[in-house]
């Protein structure tokens, strides 16, 4: 029978990593295994050093070992052709073709992943299937999806048989394979949940919420990672010693928080990058290594004159902040996307209190779905705008409040004008997991479009589902396009239009919307932004700044451990510079962690 | 009695996915449940959803053909074609079937 396990935990604590390295352990321990990712941003070819893509791949140099990426797109254009493919030699090309718009909108890309996914959950091809997933508030709602849909069939089946999927009758084959995956995910002797996290507040926060999320949809196993430890020897220098007492002090906190099963791994030198790094982390995962051997430390030369050399070539003047950031006339939507964990939430605090203190009323708006910014903030955040401090604000959207507004305000605005039984079909209707990320993305557009802010920052969730936000109105826009142009519809046919149109343009237009890329000076996270910048550019909208985060300060890099990192740095913000050809922030290594106001205020005088 | 809409491709019959609450669809969807309440027998298939209908309707099948996807929506009352490119309204389905309004559906209001 295969095995299941699932990676979890918040962005950039190392899933991508431990997950590779527990399927090669599998794979040099015989058993024929694979490893899958539901990332839209994925990074397992850059970990494995070699083109994997939407289809299962050999990983050469190890045997008994596959890996797929599922990339959304094509498995929206694997969907489609199972239903539209027995049609397009009988159907007439127009007909097809507005078929295959249709079966394109947001909801269906979000079926068609999550279809080719669970299609991984009946095969019995493998020993072991490993499942590297998205930061974990896409995860759990991922797997809540079965559950949710499931719920949705059997309602619609007692009521019109219609859902927005389909008629009810052709979805029971659907409902039966989400009923066996949600089984198999609570199955304890068949599915694995490996949280990572890494010794720091935010993600223990993290994962203790996320274990809660899954133990209330009845999944119960799962195994502690506290990846990134600072290794004690290299600490002897005052700043990182600090950082290192502050690391023991979570895990302490972590042992007894959660009672899970845990793995302790050391931070290297160097990044973890091909398959005979993978090799030594498995190693050093499942305590295969030689007793005592610390093979996270190697010894390099130093030649300090060199890493003198390399810093002076760096990026010379520091962006002009005030000119990109403070608003020219109407609102300023600053947006700050990257890959997950690189502090997009630290960097938009910072930024909001930077703005807010130069007077202008500012909102911070978080669209992550495992919001930290009042974290953070060390205050209370919900879905109402709450002041954080003079002129300063901050609003979650949180999509299941979103979405019970946005029920109760149509059904509001439709009382009295429709029969009871009208009322019944549309509530029933309205049921749709569809219609939660409709409101969600109503409740984010609203912000944008309201002019009561001066500036809204906004937090969003890690880059891919962040692009698939925002590919939304461009989605909805086509779909109020497609809306049948009558006399009647006519009007509401064009406000949708307008407005979608409207944010559109609201977007590209670099006056009025900043997008911001936070990075750490590491291989995955330029990578995957500069992915989301040829994204973002493709739409029409153009990147104007590149945070990077997490720069050590070269005062304190005075051992070889650090003198290696701080030379890896190095090399990436050179490559920033040259790849990008954007204005880069740098945001340096502070000793503490950025939590509560005046810990945020202090941080704002780098801008 | 029996009435089937072939509708067009989209996401759902109700008008209420998508990027808004559609009130020509809403509108139809009453009528439906009218006419479902006075007894008549209602099918309706999504070009989206349930594409073999389409080509199984021998007549529906020709219209595409013919006229492409502008012809949808089509309405067919009692097995023959009664309106397409529009949904019809309620009173002329009722005066087609030859039955009386229902007296207690309140007008649906578009404004």
């Amino acid at each position: 029978m295969t095995k299941y396990i699932f990676f979890s935990g918040k962005g950039g604590v190392g899933k991508t990593t431990m997950a590779c390295a527990t399927a090669i352990h599998y794979a040099l321990h015989g058993r024929k295994t694979l490893i899958v990712t539901t990332d839209p941003a994925s990074n397992l070819a850059d970990v494995f050093e070699q083109e994997i893509g939407h289809k299962e791949t050999p990983i050469s140099g190890i045997g008994n070992l596959h890996a797929m990426e599922i990339d959304p797109d094509e498995a929206t254009k694997e969907y489609q052709e199972r239903i539209i493919g027995p049609f397009r030699e009988i159907m007439p090309d127009d007909v097809i073709t507005s078929l295959e718009e249709n079966l394109s909108g947001p909801c269906t890309t979000e079926m068609a992943a999550f279809d080719r996914f669970i299609d991984f959950m009946g095969t019995d091809e493998y020993e072991i299937i490993i499942f590297d997933t998205a930061p974990t508030g896409h995860t759990i709602r991922l797997l809540e999806l079965p559950v949710d849909w499931s719920k949705h069939i059997e309602e619609s089946a007692q009521g019109s048989g219609q859902t927005c999927l389909g008629p009810v009758q052709s979805l029971q084959d659907s409902k039966d394979k989400y009923d066996r995956a949600t089984s198999l995910l609570k199955d304890t002797e068949r599915t694995d949940f490996i949280f990572v996290m890494r010794p720091e507040e935010l993600s223990l926060y993290e994962t203790l919420r996320a274990s809660k999320e899954l133990e209330t949809i009845g999944i119960n196993s799962g195994e502690i990672i506290i990846n990134g430890i600072l290794p004690e020897e290299v600490c002897e220098i005052e700043f990182f010693r600090k950082k290192y007492e502050a690391q023991q002090k979570i895990i302490k906190k972590t042992e007894t928080a959660i009672e899970k099963i845990k793995r302790y791994m050391l931070l290297r030198d160097n990044e973890v990058k091909g398959i005979d790094a993978l090799k030594g982390v498995a190693m050093e995962l499942f305590k295969e290594g030689v007793e005592g051997q610390r093979f996270w430390i190697k010894k390099h030369k130093t030649e300090d004159t060199r890493l003198k050399t390399e810093k002076s070539i760096l990026p010379s003047g520091k962006p002009d902040i005030e000119k990109l950031l403070l608003p020219s006339g109407g609102t300023k939507a600053i947006f700050f996307t990257g890959k997950g964990g690189v502090g997009k939430t630290t960097i938009s605090c910072v930024t909001a209190v930077y703005t807010a203190q130069k007077g202008l009323k500012t909102l911070i708006v978080t669209t992550d779905p495992a919001a930290h910014i009042g974290e953070v903030f060390d205050v209370k955040i919900n879905d109402e705008s709450t002041k954080i401090t003079e002129n300063l604000f901050g609003v979650m959207i949180d999509q299941d409040k979103a979405f019970i507004e946005y029920k109760e305000r149509i059904i509001e605005e439709t009382r009295g004008k429709y029969s009871d039984d009208m009322l019944a079909a549309m509530e029933e209707e309205l049921n749709s997991p569809c219609i939660a990320e409709m409101a969600a993305f109503d409740k984010f557009i609203r912000f944008i479009e309201s002019s009561a802010y001066d500036v809204i920052v906004f937090d969003t969730a890690p880059t891919g589902h962040t692009l698939r936000l925002l590919d939304l109105p461009f989605d909805y826009a086509k779909q109020a396009e497609m809306m049948i142009d009558t006399t009647e519809g006519a009007k509401t046919k064009r406000e949708t239009e307008n407005r979608f149109q409207k944010i559109i343009e609201l977007l590209r237009n670099p006056k009025q919307t900043v997008f911001c890329l936070v990075l750490y000076p590491e291989s995955t996270p330029i990578i995957e932004s500069y992915r989301a910048m040829i994204d973002l550019k493709n739409a029409g909208i153009e990147t104007q700044l590149v945070v990077a985060n997490m720069v050590l300060p070269e005062e304190v890099c005075v051992n070889d451990f650090f003198k290696n990192r701080l030379r890896m740095q190095m090399r990436y913000l050179r490559e920033i510079q040259n790849k990008f050809n954007l204005p880069v922030l740098q945001f340096p290594m502070m000793q503490e962690e950025i939590k509560g106001l005046n810990q945020v205020i202090k941080a704002a005088v780098i801008f | 009695m029996k009435i089937e809409i072939f509708d067009p491709a989209m996401c759902c019959s109700s008008g209420l996915c998508g990027p808004g609450v559609d009130p020509l669809l809403i509108k139809m969807n009453e009528t439906v449940l009218a006419l479902i309440k006075q007894g008549v027998e209602v099918q309706r298939y999504n070009l989206a959803q349930q594409p073999k209908e389409f080509m199984a309707n021998k007549k529906v099948a020709e219209l595409l053909h013919k006229k492409s996807k502008n012809v949808l929506p089509v309405t067919m009352v009692n097995g023959e074609v009664f309106k397409t490119g529009e949904y019809p309204c309620y009173e002329d389905i009722c005066s087609k079937l030859g039955i009386k309004t229902f007296k207690n559906r309140p007008l649906t209001v578009i404004s």
